[in-house]
């Protein structure tokens, strides 16, 4: 189906009173800066990853951090998209179109994914220590997952993850891109009808996958709650880039009348809303290792408790639960944009400390082993996602302008 | 001197009305709107708005400030969390000392879920209670209820009452006021001095039966602290506290000869009836043994292992130098219940004289309130435990003499 292009002057169209809702003009300019920074930093991070002199094993694992940081943004999207559509939001209207399109970066992040798939299919234990069968064969706890834990079914879920969350990403974009050029709710039904079992779908997907992608780093250990733990970091994390967009695009005269200190306020509610519950699923699954003490589970949390860890997880209970919580408890704090997006970047910070956390003690439980590539690789990462996102928005309006509920969403009052 | 026979009159006889206030009708929320901008304008403090629905922007129209309830509610969260943490601080480390699953007495993390759930509960009660308190709530009765127009202010009507005792009140100017706003129809509100301002003599007996009756409780409960009784405590779940079971050695009236502990049945060979009849009963031709059993050597291994199982089974009662002061034996001191019988001091001279094979005896099928080791704790191990013993009882009569001469110049 033909997309109808929106180009030349802006006009002003129902619903949107004399608002910029396009995005061309910026993205020739973001989509040149993002992509040029994106490809430095990585070739600085693999240049210096070469010049370590352990096959890449050292970028691989800033690498695998990088990539589960963006990977968290298109997940978190996906769900916060879906989840507009299947409990039918209306203060949301106004920026679920950013949203659609941060929620279509799956192809993208397929691509990125491939060093890792890679890594596997090599049958490298560079990353999974897993993918080396004697490994597998040492331990009877071992050899009982060998079903799960091999690379052709690594493979298999890798392309069955991405084929669902491209599809659903792109279905959720292209009903509601069909309903800017058809208005009516009618081009919505298709979004609306496929949320619940896409809600699903979502579960288990990134359930799998954060499983697949952090946990059998060490096979032996598992924690039932871990995907949860992810998930928590994913919501903050979109939430987060949600208000740094906005206010971006706003600072540049986008959406100034069309998002206001209400929906801001939402946003914000989301991210100390689930500042908390991060907490409260990290801790729940502390308290149930500590409680029953079970040497195959404390070994995670005793390597990471000792040294400079440590004092990372100290980092982490202050930076990524009490600060933020202090922080944005007063409704004051959420609906001012200088303070929302101080603690939105705060937070978006302190989820990579969490994934670094989560991710590198496994390779060295020594103590944090810092290296310049940590930073470069995640920060390139997150460049060529912002590319990929900016390229998308190109021609394309930044608000749903002929949903019906966009006036309702214009209008809405949280007091 | 003349006496009032006559009590006062209680109720005012509807006389010359007391104004209220002045109520304003209007048939949409917009025009309330402006109207309650306008009544704000000039400075009028005592009025109210009454709408069917919430309406968005009537804070800011009317001038209403931000309330002091969420620093009520913070507050309370943040008590809430503390009373918590000291609530189990004082319970588990100062008042009640005693090791869980070889956690520290005062652990953090066990702490977590009960110092949040006190910080969610204490917010959630005063956020409920406060907005009552600072909405003056509940008000059960007011004198616009009487005009039967206002039943539409939770259908389809919006009203606004600026009170008479508002200090800028003037009837005609704010009338006037009134007037230009729109109103569908402004009316006069007159103080209720109709209904009589008294509570039915019922209610108030109601209330005395029902302030009775909630003491009753309470003077129970004292009673019960107060006096002694011999029927065992009211069990609401009964759960594992009343299982079918006899306990060692006590009477059990279903059985021909009373006795709870079954003997074995005639021709049964237990476990560890063995040839050896020192090393199982302690005794050497049914006498009891001074010798400890040939397999169980004095040395340093058993002795340790001796230790150990001591320091496990029989420490709780009888201390760690067997003097009795366990800490069982200690609680069951300070509850001071009057039914304890304290457990036995190992280190008394007629124990120190008694036969291994008794002490063994002992221990292995149990005496007076001590129930049987025997099944718990295996052979070697019991045997062990006296010869720990019998170190123990070597100790507490120990003298400069019995301390090898090598350690006895490290100790001068």
């Amino acid at each position: 189906m033909a997309k109808p292009k929106q180009a030349g002057p802006v006009t002003p169209r129902p619903g949107v009173p004399n608002d910029d809702v396009s995005f061309d003009g910026l993205a020739p300019g973001v989509c040149r800066i993002a992509t040029s920074a994106g490809v430095a930093l990585l070739a600085v991070s693999v240049g210096l990853g070469a010049t370590e002199g352990d096959g890449f094993r050292r970028f691989l694992h800033s690498y695998l951090v990088a990539f589960m940081y963006v990977l968290s943004l298109g997940l978190g999207a996906l769900w916060w998209v879906t989840l507009q559509h299947l409990v039918g939001a209306r203060w949301s209207v106004v920026v679920r179109r950013i949203g659609e399109l941060l929620a279509s970066s799956m192809p993208a992040l397929a691509v990125l994914s491939l060093p890792i798939i890679a890594s596997v299919l090599l049958e490298s234990d560079r990353l999974f220590p897993w993918v080396d069968p004697s490994f597998m064969q040492s331990q009877s706890a071992l050899a009982a997952k060998r079903p799960y834990l091999n690379p052709g079914f690594f493979v298999a879920r890798w392309a069955i993850y991405f084929s669902f969350w491209t599809a659903l990403g792109y279905w959720l974009l292209r009903c509601s891109l069909a309903q800017d050029a058809t208005g009516g709710t009618g081009p919505l039904d298709g979004a609306r009808k496929v949320s619940p079992l896409a809600m699903i779908g979502f579960a288990i997907t990134a359930t799998c996958a954060s499983v697949d992608y952090i946990m059998t780093l060490d096979p032996t250990w598992y924690s039932t709650v871990f995907g949860v733990y992810y998930f928590a970091g994913c919501v903050i994390a979109i939430h987060s880039a949600m208000v740094l967009i906005v206010v971006f695009l706003q600072h540049r005269g986008r959406l100034t009348r069309s998002v206001t200190p209400h929906h801001f306020h939402d946003l914000g509610k989301m991210m100390f809303a689930f500042t908390v519950f991060w907490a409260y699923i990290a801790f729940s699954q502390l308290l149930l290792v500590w409680y029953a003490n079970l040497p195959e589970e404390t070994v995670w949390y005793r390597v990471r408790s000792q040294g400079s860890w440590f004092f990372v997880a100290v980092v982490l209970v202050i930076g990524h639960f009490g600060l933020p919580f202090f922080g944005l408890l007063s409704r004051h704090a959420k609906r001012h944009r200088a303070s929302l997006s101080f603690w939105a970047g705060w937070l978006l910070v302190l989820h990579f400390v969490d994934l670094y956390f989560l991710i590198m003690p496994t390779f060295y439980p020594g103590g944090v082993s810092w290296r310049v590539p940590d930073l470069t690789t995640w920060l390139g990462l997150l460049a060529l996602f912002v590319a990929d996102v900016a390229r998308r928005a190109r021609g394309r309006n930044l608000v749903p302008s002929r949903d019906p509920r966009l006036a309702e969403s214009l209008a809405f009052e949280n007091s | 001197m003349t006496v009032h026979d006559e009590p006062p009159p209680r109720i005012v006889a509807p006389s010359a009305p007391v104004l209220h206030g002045l109520l304003a009708e209007y048939d949409d929320a917009a025009t309330l709107l402006a109207a309650a901008r306008r009544v704000r304008e000039a400075g009028l403090e005592r009025w109210d708005t009454f709408t069917p629905f919430p309406v968005h922007g009537i804070d800011q129209a009317m001038g209403i400030r931000s309330t002091v309830l969420p620093w009520l509610v913070f507050a309370a969260g943040v008590t809430g969390c503390l009373v918590g943490l000291l609530l189990q601080y004082w319970t588990n480390a100062v008042d009640y000392a005693w090791i869980v699953s070889g956690k520290p007495f005062w652990s953090l993390p066990a702490n977590v879920p009960i110092a949040f759930a006190l910080a969610v509960l204490s917010s959630a009660l005063t956020a409920f209670f406060g907005m009552l308190v600072l909405n003056n709530l509940p008000h059960p009765w007011h004198p616009i209820d009487l005009e039967k127009r206002f039943a539409r202010s939770t259908i389809d009507r919006f009203f606004l009452l600026i009170e008479a005792a508002d200090p800028r009140f003037d009837s005609v100017q704010t009338r006037a006021i009134l007037d230009e706003t729109g109103p569908v129809l402004v009316d006069v509100v007159h103080e209720d001095t109709a209904s009589p301002f008294r509570t039915p003599r019922a209610v108030i007996h109601g209330l005395v039966v029902l302030l009775v009756a909630a003491l009753v409780p309470f003077g129970l409960l004292a009673q019960a602290r107060a006096t002694k009784s011999r029927t065992p405590p009211i069990h609401l779940v009964r759960d594992m506290d009343a299982q079918p079971t006899v306990k060692a050695q006590q009477a059990f009236p279903r059985f021909a000869d009373g006795r709870g502990a079954r003997p074995a049945v005639g021709g049964t060979v237990a476990r560890e009836d063995q040839l050896d009849e020192h090393l199982t009963r302690g005794t050497i031709r049914g006498a009891a043994s001074r010798v400890f059993p040939p397999t169980v050597a004095a040395d340093r291994a058993n002795m340790g292992a001796g230790r150990r199982a001591f320091d496990t089974y029989c420490v709780p009662c009888h201390g760690y130098v067997g003097n009795g002061d366990g800490m069982v034996a200690q609680r069951a001191e300070a509850l001071a219940q009057g039914i304890w019988v304290p457990p036995t001091n190992l280190n008394q001279d007629h124990l120190r004289r008694q036969p291994v094979g008794q002490l063994f005896l002992s221990v292995s099928d149990g005496i007076r309130t001590m129930p049987a080791y025997g099944p718990l704790v295996p052979i070697e191990d019991r045997w062990r435990i006296i010869m720990y013993v019998r170190a123990l009882q070597r100790r507490s009569s120990a003298t400069i003499a019995d301390v090898p001469a090598a350690e006895r110049k490290a100790l001068e």
